[in-house]
């Protein structure tokens, strides 16, 4: 069976133990152009920290810092 | 025993900075005054989607010690002041836990995550 190449953590790797949802330029790089949530399969964050970024994300939804959706025209 | 907590709110942009003050001193009052308050405001800023008719909000950042049994009292005040559009209260979480992992321990978790891979193609 082919097996998908392993991708290192972001979070890992620059040793980062909360992920801040106050913080909205990194974690606008973790959603997607339309305010997805990125699957860990495409960005390679490890289980523990797409839990908390997935928490952090909604956090920040909800304080209004990074939208719930973009590009919707109404 | 008291817990870190940190608070987040976004105040109606159309407050004065001196009634945001008297707003955040009179929470302050109710949570005790606890010694190592710390308000960080970040000011106005524009809001990612516009919430009733408002486009900016007033984000402070509060980092206080509190114990839990006056945090009803807390939110409740703050929930029916309509000054404030949005809130957030959690527990301030870089204080909790261990401390960083070493070079040798990450190295060691690495190869435990590489053990447990090959087992899982057979």
């Amino acid at each position: 069976m082919m097996r998908r190449p392993q991708k290192s953590c972001p979070f890992c790797e620059t040793r980062v133990r909360f992920i801040d949802y106050k913080d909205d330029r990194t974690l606008g790089r973790f959603i997607t152009d339309h305010g997805k949530i990125l699957p860990s399969r495409l960005s390679g964050v490890c289980a523990r920290h797409q839990r908390q970024l997935a928490l952090a994300v909604k956090r920040a939804r909800y304080l209004a810092l990074i939208p719930y959706i973009r590009g919707h025209q109404a | 025993m008291p817990r870190q907590y940190e608070a987040v709110f976004v105040f109606d942009s159309a407050l004065e900075d001196a009634a945001i003050n008297e707003r955040l001193e009179r929470y302050a009052g109710l949570l005790g005054t606890p010694d190592d308050l710390k308000w960080d405001h970040w000011g106005r800023r524009q809001l990612a989607y516009p919430i009733g008719r408002r486009e900016i909000g007033y984000y402070v950042v509060g980092r206080f010690g509190a114990e839990s049994a006056v945090l009803p009292e807390y939110e409740r005040a703050i929930k029916l002041d309509e000054g404030i559009i949005r809130h957030l209260l959690t527990i301030y979480e870089h204080e909790l836990g261990a401390p960083p992992m070493t070079e040798e321990e990450m190295a060691a978790a690495a190869r435990r995550r590489d053990q447990e891979d090959d087992e899982d193609e057979d």
